[in-house]
Protein backbone atom coordinates (compact mmCIF):
# COMPACT_ATOMS: atom_id res chain seq x y z
CA UNK A 1 0.00 0.00 0.00
CA UNK A 2 1.48 3.63 -1.17
CA UNK A 3 1.58 6.33 1.99
CA UNK A 4 -0.76 9.01 1.17
CA UNK A 5 2.24 11.44 2.42
CA UNK A 6 4.62 10.28 -0.38
CA UNK A 7 1.73 10.75 -3.16
CA UNK A 8 1.38 14.36 -2.17
CA UNK A 9 4.95 14.74 -1.66
CA UNK A 10 6.84 14.02 -4.96
CA UNK A 11 10.67 12.80 -4.75
CA UNK A 12 13.02 14.96 -6.18
CA UNK A 13 13.48 12.50 -9.18
CA UNK A 14 9.79 12.81 -10.50
CA UNK A 15 9.61 16.54 -10.05
CA UNK A 16 9.86 16.95 -13.82
CA UNK A 17 6.70 14.72 -14.84
CA UNK A 18 4.97 16.95 -11.72
CA UNK A 19 5.79 20.27 -13.50
CA UNK A 20 4.37 18.94 -16.98
CA UNK A 21 1.25 17.80 -15.79
CA UNK A 22 0.71 20.80 -13.96
CA UNK A 23 1.42 22.75 -17.05
CA UNK A 24 -0.73 20.54 -19.07
CA UNK A 25 -3.55 21.21 -16.29
CA UNK A 26 -2.98 24.99 -16.41
CA UNK A 27 -2.85 24.80 -20.23
CA UNK A 28 -5.53 22.57 -21.38
CA UNK A 29 -7.41 21.72 -17.99
CA UNK A 30 -7.80 18.57 -16.40
CA UNK A 31 -9.92 16.69 -19.22
CA UNK A 32 -8.51 18.55 -22.76
CA UNK A 33 -11.45 17.53 -24.67
CA UNK A 34 -14.26 19.31 -22.38
CA UNK A 35 -11.81 22.30 -22.28
CA UNK A 36 -11.58 22.47 -25.96
CA UNK A 37 -15.66 22.65 -26.44
CA UNK A 38 -15.69 25.24 -23.85
CA UNK A 39 -12.79 27.20 -25.71
CA UNK A 40 -15.02 26.75 -28.76
CA UNK A 41 -17.94 27.98 -27.19
CA UNK A 42 -16.40 30.95 -25.38
CA UNK A 43 -15.07 31.82 -29.34
CA UNK A 44 -18.63 31.97 -30.57
CA UNK A 45 -20.22 33.21 -28.13
CA UNK A 46 -17.29 36.51 -28.02
CA UNK A 47 -17.70 36.57 -31.42
CA UNK A 48 -21.51 36.74 -31.60
CA UNK A 49 -21.07 38.94 -28.76
CA UNK A 50 -18.65 41.69 -29.81
CA UNK A 51 -18.94 41.32 -33.98
CA UNK A 52 -22.11 43.31 -35.42
CA UNK A 53 -24.93 41.11 -33.66
CA UNK A 54 -25.07 42.91 -29.72
CA UNK A 55 -21.76 44.75 -28.64
CA UNK A 56 -19.71 46.71 -31.55
CA UNK A 57 -16.41 47.86 -30.57
CA UNK A 58 -15.56 50.93 -32.25
CA UNK A 59 -12.33 53.52 -32.22
CA UNK A 60 -13.43 57.42 -32.09
CA UNK A 61 -11.83 59.48 -34.84
CA UNK A 62 -12.17 62.84 -35.52
CA UNK A 63 -13.34 65.94 -32.95
CA UNK A 64 -16.66 65.96 -33.97
CA UNK A 65 -18.11 64.71 -30.56
CA UNK A 66 -16.02 66.48 -28.34
CA UNK A 67 -15.97 66.93 -25.49
CA UNK A 68 -18.41 64.09 -25.05
CA UNK A 69 -15.90 61.47 -26.78
CA UNK A 70 -12.84 62.31 -26.94
CA UNK A 71 -10.41 61.61 -30.25
CA UNK A 72 -9.05 57.90 -30.18
CA UNK A 73 -11.03 56.88 -27.35
CA UNK A 74 -13.04 53.59 -27.37
CA UNK A 75 -16.89 52.70 -26.98
CA UNK A 76 -19.15 50.07 -27.61
CA UNK A 77 -22.30 50.15 -29.95
CA UNK A 78 -25.16 48.25 -28.63
CA UNK A 79 -27.10 47.02 -31.64
CA UNK A 80 -30.01 45.57 -29.92
CA UNK A 81 -30.93 49.41 -28.17
CA UNK A 82 -33.80 50.07 -30.92
CA UNK A 83 -35.30 46.75 -31.33
CA UNK A 84 -38.08 47.91 -29.13
CA UNK A 85 -38.03 51.72 -29.64
CA UNK A 86 -36.33 54.00 -32.11
CA UNK A 87 -33.64 56.38 -31.20
CA UNK A 88 -34.33 58.71 -28.74
CA UNK A 89 -33.32 62.74 -28.86
CA UNK A 90 -30.28 63.12 -26.81
CA UNK A 91 -29.04 59.54 -27.58
CA UNK A 92 -25.61 59.23 -29.08
CA UNK A 93 -25.81 56.76 -32.03
CA UNK A 94 -23.69 54.95 -34.77
CA UNK A 95 -24.63 55.48 -38.04
CA UNK A 96 -23.31 53.06 -40.59
CA UNK A 97 -21.94 54.07 -44.41
CA UNK A 98 -21.93 51.24 -46.96
CA UNK A 99 -21.07 48.86 -44.05
CA UNK A 100 -20.03 48.55 -40.12
CA UNK A 101 -16.53 49.08 -40.65
CA UNK A 102 -16.44 53.08 -40.42
CA UNK A 103 -19.28 54.76 -38.83
CA UNK A 104 -20.33 58.22 -37.96
CA UNK A 105 -21.19 59.09 -34.41
CA UNK A 106 -23.18 61.57 -33.53
CA UNK A 107 -26.30 62.61 -30.77
CA UNK A 108 -29.70 62.57 -31.58
CA UNK A 109 -31.57 66.20 -31.81
CA UNK A 110 -34.25 65.77 -34.29
CA UNK A 111 -37.17 63.15 -34.26
CA UNK A 112 -39.58 62.09 -37.39
CA UNK A 113 -41.88 64.50 -38.14
CA UNK A 114 -39.88 67.72 -36.61
CA UNK A 115 -38.49 70.55 -37.88
CA UNK A 116 -35.01 71.08 -37.03
CA UNK A 117 -33.04 74.32 -37.69
CA UNK A 118 -30.21 76.37 -36.23
CA UNK A 119 -30.67 80.10 -34.45
CA UNK A 120 -27.76 81.66 -33.09
CA UNK A 121 -26.28 78.75 -32.35
CA UNK A 122 -29.50 77.10 -30.57
CA UNK A 123 -31.30 74.36 -32.10
CA UNK A 124 -34.94 74.92 -32.35
CA UNK A 125 -37.18 72.08 -32.87
CA UNK A 126 -40.41 72.71 -34.18
CA UNK A 127 -39.65 76.53 -33.41
CA UNK A 128 -38.69 76.07 -30.00
CA UNK A 129 -35.55 76.14 -28.46
CA UNK A 130 -34.37 73.15 -27.59
CA UNK A 131 -32.29 72.54 -23.90
CA UNK A 132 -28.76 70.60 -24.55
CA UNK A 133 -27.20 69.86 -20.99
CA UNK A 134 -24.75 68.01 -23.29
CA UNK A 135 -23.40 71.22 -24.97
CA UNK A 136 -20.54 72.93 -23.40
CA UNK A 137 -18.87 74.55 -26.32
CA UNK A 138 -19.77 77.97 -27.95
CA UNK A 139 -21.80 77.52 -31.26
CA UNK A 140 -23.15 80.30 -33.53
CA UNK A 141 -24.60 78.16 -36.16
CA UNK A 142 -27.53 79.90 -38.38
CA UNK A 143 -29.01 76.86 -40.12
CA UNK A 144 -32.08 76.73 -42.01
CA UNK A 145 -35.52 74.93 -41.14
CA UNK A 146 -35.31 71.02 -42.42
CA UNK A 147 -38.54 69.26 -42.14
CA UNK A 148 -37.96 65.37 -41.39
CA UNK A 149 -39.87 62.56 -43.02
CA UNK A 150 -41.46 59.83 -41.34
CA UNK A 151 -38.66 57.58 -41.14
CA UNK A 152 -35.85 60.23 -40.93
CA UNK A 153 -33.66 61.54 -37.65
CA UNK A 154 -31.75 64.93 -37.28
CA UNK A 155 -27.84 64.23 -35.85
CA UNK A 156 -25.63 65.98 -35.13
CA UNK A 157 -22.04 66.15 -33.62
CA UNK A 158 -21.73 67.82 -29.84
CA UNK A 159 -18.19 70.17 -31.18
CA UNK A 160 -19.95 72.88 -32.83
CA UNK A 161 -16.92 75.29 -32.21
CA UNK A 162 -15.91 74.73 -36.27
CA UNK A 163 -18.61 76.78 -39.10
CA UNK A 164 -21.45 74.08 -39.55
CA UNK A 165 -20.12 73.77 -43.39
CA UNK A 166 -17.19 72.19 -41.87
CA UNK A 167 -18.89 69.43 -39.57
CA UNK A 168 -21.22 66.56 -41.19
CA UNK A 169 -24.54 66.70 -39.87
CA UNK A 170 -28.71 66.38 -40.61
CA UNK A 171 -30.85 63.67 -42.02
CA UNK A 172 -30.24 60.61 -41.41
CA UNK A 173 -32.42 57.28 -42.31
CA UNK A 174 -33.61 54.98 -39.30
CA UNK A 175 -32.13 52.25 -42.12
CA UNK A 176 -28.75 53.73 -41.21
CA UNK A 177 -28.92 53.57 -37.69
CA UNK A 178 -26.68 51.00 -36.30
CA UNK A 179 -27.38 51.53 -32.48
CA UNK A 180 -26.46 53.33 -29.22
CA UNK A 181 -22.99 53.94 -27.55
CA UNK A 182 -23.19 52.77 -24.29
CA UNK A 183 -20.49 54.50 -22.60
CA UNK B 1 -13.88 2.09 -40.02
CA UNK B 2 -12.17 2.12 -43.75
CA UNK B 3 -16.23 3.12 -45.02
CA UNK B 4 -15.94 5.99 -42.19
CA UNK B 5 -12.26 7.09 -43.59
CA UNK B 6 -13.24 6.97 -46.93
CA UNK B 7 -16.17 9.12 -46.40
CA UNK B 8 -13.96 12.30 -44.43
CA UNK B 9 -11.08 11.57 -47.34
CA UNK B 10 -13.92 12.07 -49.58
CA UNK B 11 -15.48 15.07 -47.83
CA UNK B 12 -11.50 16.54 -48.03
CA UNK B 13 -11.24 15.99 -51.48
CA UNK B 14 -14.77 17.47 -52.29
CA UNK B 15 -13.94 20.07 -49.82
CA UNK B 16 -10.19 20.77 -51.83
CA UNK B 17 -12.46 20.65 -55.17
CA UNK B 18 -14.50 23.79 -54.59
CA UNK B 19 -11.81 25.44 -53.07
CA UNK B 20 -9.66 25.17 -56.33
CA UNK B 21 -13.12 25.77 -58.50
CA UNK B 22 -12.84 29.15 -56.80
CA UNK B 23 -9.62 29.89 -57.03
CA UNK B 24 -10.03 29.17 -60.13
CA UNK B 25 -13.24 30.44 -60.76
CA UNK B 26 -13.91 33.50 -59.04
CA UNK B 27 -17.45 34.93 -58.53
CA UNK B 28 -18.16 38.21 -60.09
CA UNK B 29 -18.74 39.68 -56.64
CA UNK B 30 -15.42 38.55 -55.83
CA UNK B 31 -13.54 39.84 -59.18
CA UNK B 32 -15.30 43.03 -58.34
CA UNK B 33 -13.96 43.14 -54.63
CA UNK B 34 -10.50 42.35 -55.31
CA UNK B 35 -10.54 44.96 -58.33
CA UNK B 36 -11.88 47.55 -55.66
CA UNK B 37 -8.52 46.50 -53.59
CA UNK B 38 -6.79 47.13 -56.87
CA UNK B 39 -8.03 50.21 -57.36
CA UNK B 40 -7.39 51.35 -53.81
CA UNK B 41 -4.02 50.22 -53.62
CA UNK B 42 -3.27 52.15 -57.20
CA UNK B 43 -5.66 55.61 -56.01
CA UNK B 44 -2.72 55.48 -52.53
CA UNK B 45 0.33 57.83 -53.04
CA UNK B 46 2.94 58.26 -50.62
CA UNK B 47 5.08 61.81 -49.95
CA UNK B 48 8.00 61.10 -52.11
CA UNK B 49 6.68 60.51 -55.89
CA UNK B 50 8.27 61.08 -58.89
CA UNK B 51 6.75 62.97 -61.52
CA UNK B 52 6.90 59.78 -63.54
CA UNK B 53 5.48 57.84 -61.22
CA UNK B 54 2.38 60.23 -61.07
CA UNK B 55 2.08 59.49 -64.67
CA UNK B 56 1.85 55.77 -64.21
CA UNK B 57 -0.24 55.80 -61.24
CA UNK B 58 -2.59 58.38 -63.25
CA UNK B 59 -2.83 55.87 -66.05
CA UNK B 60 -3.16 52.89 -63.70
CA UNK B 61 -6.45 54.57 -61.47
CA UNK B 62 -8.03 55.25 -65.45
CA UNK B 63 -7.69 51.73 -66.33
CA UNK B 64 -10.02 50.62 -63.68
CA UNK B 65 -12.63 53.39 -65.41
CA UNK B 66 -14.51 53.02 -68.77
CA UNK B 67 -13.71 55.70 -71.67
CA UNK B 68 -16.52 57.36 -70.40
CA UNK B 69 -17.06 58.09 -66.90
CA UNK B 70 -20.93 59.40 -65.20
CA UNK B 71 -20.25 61.52 -62.26
CA UNK B 72 -22.87 62.32 -59.77
CA UNK B 73 -20.60 63.66 -56.93
CA UNK B 74 -20.96 66.18 -54.48
CA UNK B 75 -17.27 67.47 -53.99
CA UNK B 76 -16.31 71.09 -53.98
CA UNK B 77 -15.76 72.80 -57.55
CA UNK B 78 -16.87 70.36 -59.10
CA UNK B 79 -20.11 69.82 -61.45
CA UNK B 80 -23.06 67.84 -59.29
CA UNK B 81 -23.66 65.62 -62.73
CA UNK B 82 -21.28 65.70 -65.17
CA UNK B 83 -19.36 62.99 -67.68
CA UNK B 84 -15.71 62.59 -67.58
CA UNK B 85 -13.62 60.48 -69.98
CA UNK B 86 -10.91 58.40 -69.01
CA UNK B 87 -8.41 60.92 -69.62
CA UNK B 88 -9.30 63.24 -67.67
CA UNK B 89 -9.78 60.78 -64.81
CA UNK B 90 -5.78 60.24 -65.26
CA UNK B 91 -5.13 63.77 -65.43
CA UNK B 92 -6.92 64.50 -62.22
CA UNK B 93 -5.35 61.63 -60.19
CA UNK B 94 -2.05 62.84 -61.67
CA UNK B 95 -3.11 66.47 -59.93
CA UNK B 96 -4.18 65.43 -57.27
CA UNK B 97 -1.14 63.72 -55.98
CA UNK B 98 1.01 66.12 -56.85
CA UNK B 99 -0.75 68.72 -54.63
CA UNK B 100 -0.90 66.11 -51.77
CA UNK B 101 1.75 64.96 -49.69
CA UNK B 102 0.45 61.53 -49.32
CA UNK B 103 -2.63 59.78 -50.04
CA UNK B 104 -4.22 56.19 -48.53
CA UNK B 105 -7.41 55.37 -49.86
CA UNK B 106 -9.07 52.35 -48.75
CA UNK B 107 -12.64 50.64 -49.16
CA UNK B 108 -13.07 49.10 -45.63
CA UNK B 109 -16.59 48.17 -46.80
CA UNK B 110 -17.91 47.03 -50.81
CA UNK B 111 -21.31 45.85 -51.14
CA UNK B 112 -21.72 44.06 -54.63
CA UNK B 113 -25.20 43.20 -56.44
CA UNK B 114 -24.82 41.72 -59.75
CA UNK B 115 -27.23 41.77 -62.69
CA UNK B 116 -28.49 38.40 -63.18
CA UNK B 117 -27.41 39.06 -67.06
CA UNK B 118 -23.70 39.27 -65.30
CA UNK B 119 -22.64 42.00 -67.52
CA UNK B 120 -23.49 45.08 -65.25
CA UNK B 121 -22.93 45.21 -61.23
CA UNK B 122 -23.34 47.89 -58.26
CA UNK B 123 -21.24 48.24 -55.78
CA UNK B 124 -22.05 50.33 -52.36
CA UNK B 125 -18.51 50.86 -51.50
CA UNK B 126 -17.46 53.17 -48.16
CA UNK B 127 -14.63 55.34 -49.31
CA UNK B 128 -12.11 56.37 -46.40
CA UNK B 129 -9.19 58.48 -47.86
CA UNK B 130 -6.62 60.19 -45.32
CA UNK B 131 -4.64 62.83 -46.37
CA UNK B 132 -1.37 62.99 -45.07
CA UNK B 133 -1.04 66.05 -42.84
CA UNK B 134 -4.88 66.27 -42.23
CA UNK B 135 -6.54 65.39 -39.24
CA UNK B 136 -10.50 64.25 -40.45
CA UNK B 137 -9.96 61.26 -43.16
CA UNK B 138 -12.22 61.82 -46.10
CA UNK B 139 -15.12 59.48 -45.39
CA UNK B 140 -18.01 59.02 -48.05
CA UNK B 141 -20.65 56.54 -49.13
CA UNK B 142 -20.82 56.27 -53.03
CA UNK B 143 -22.44 54.11 -55.17
CA UNK B 144 -20.35 52.63 -58.33
CA UNK B 145 -21.86 51.12 -61.33
CA UNK B 146 -19.79 48.90 -63.21
CA UNK B 147 -19.95 47.00 -66.87
CA UNK B 148 -18.09 43.68 -67.63
CA UNK B 149 -15.97 44.88 -71.12
CA UNK B 150 -14.13 42.70 -72.89
CA UNK B 151 -14.00 40.40 -69.41
CA UNK B 152 -12.71 43.35 -67.53
CA UNK B 153 -15.05 45.26 -64.54
CA UNK B 154 -14.95 48.61 -65.78
CA UNK B 155 -16.66 51.40 -63.84
CA UNK B 156 -18.98 53.64 -65.78
CA UNK B 157 -20.86 55.76 -63.16
CA UNK B 158 -19.98 57.10 -59.68
CA UNK B 159 -22.29 58.64 -57.55
CA UNK B 160 -22.43 59.89 -54.01
CA UNK B 161 -25.03 58.41 -51.59
CA UNK B 162 -25.88 61.10 -48.78
CA UNK B 163 -25.99 59.26 -45.14
CA UNK B 164 -26.49 63.00 -43.59
CA UNK B 165 -27.71 65.60 -45.83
Amino acid sequence: MMDPSQEEQPSAGSQPAGWSRWLRIVVAGRNPKATLVRVGVLIVTCFLLFNRFVLLPIQIEGISMLPTYKDGSWNFVNALAYLQHGPRRGDVVSIRLAGIHRMYLKRIIGLPGETVAFENGHVLIDGQVLDEPYEKTPCDWDYPPVKLGPDEYFAVGDNRTMPWQAHKFGRVGRDHIVGKAIL
Amino acid sequence: MKIALRLVLLAALAALGVWLWMILFPSPEKVIRQRFAALARAASSSADESDLMRLAAGQNVAGFFSTNVELKVEIPNFNDHSSVEREEIAQAVVIGRSRSGGLKVTFPDVNVAVNPDKLSAVADVTVDADVRGEHDSFLQEMKFTLHKVDGQWLIIRVETVRVLS
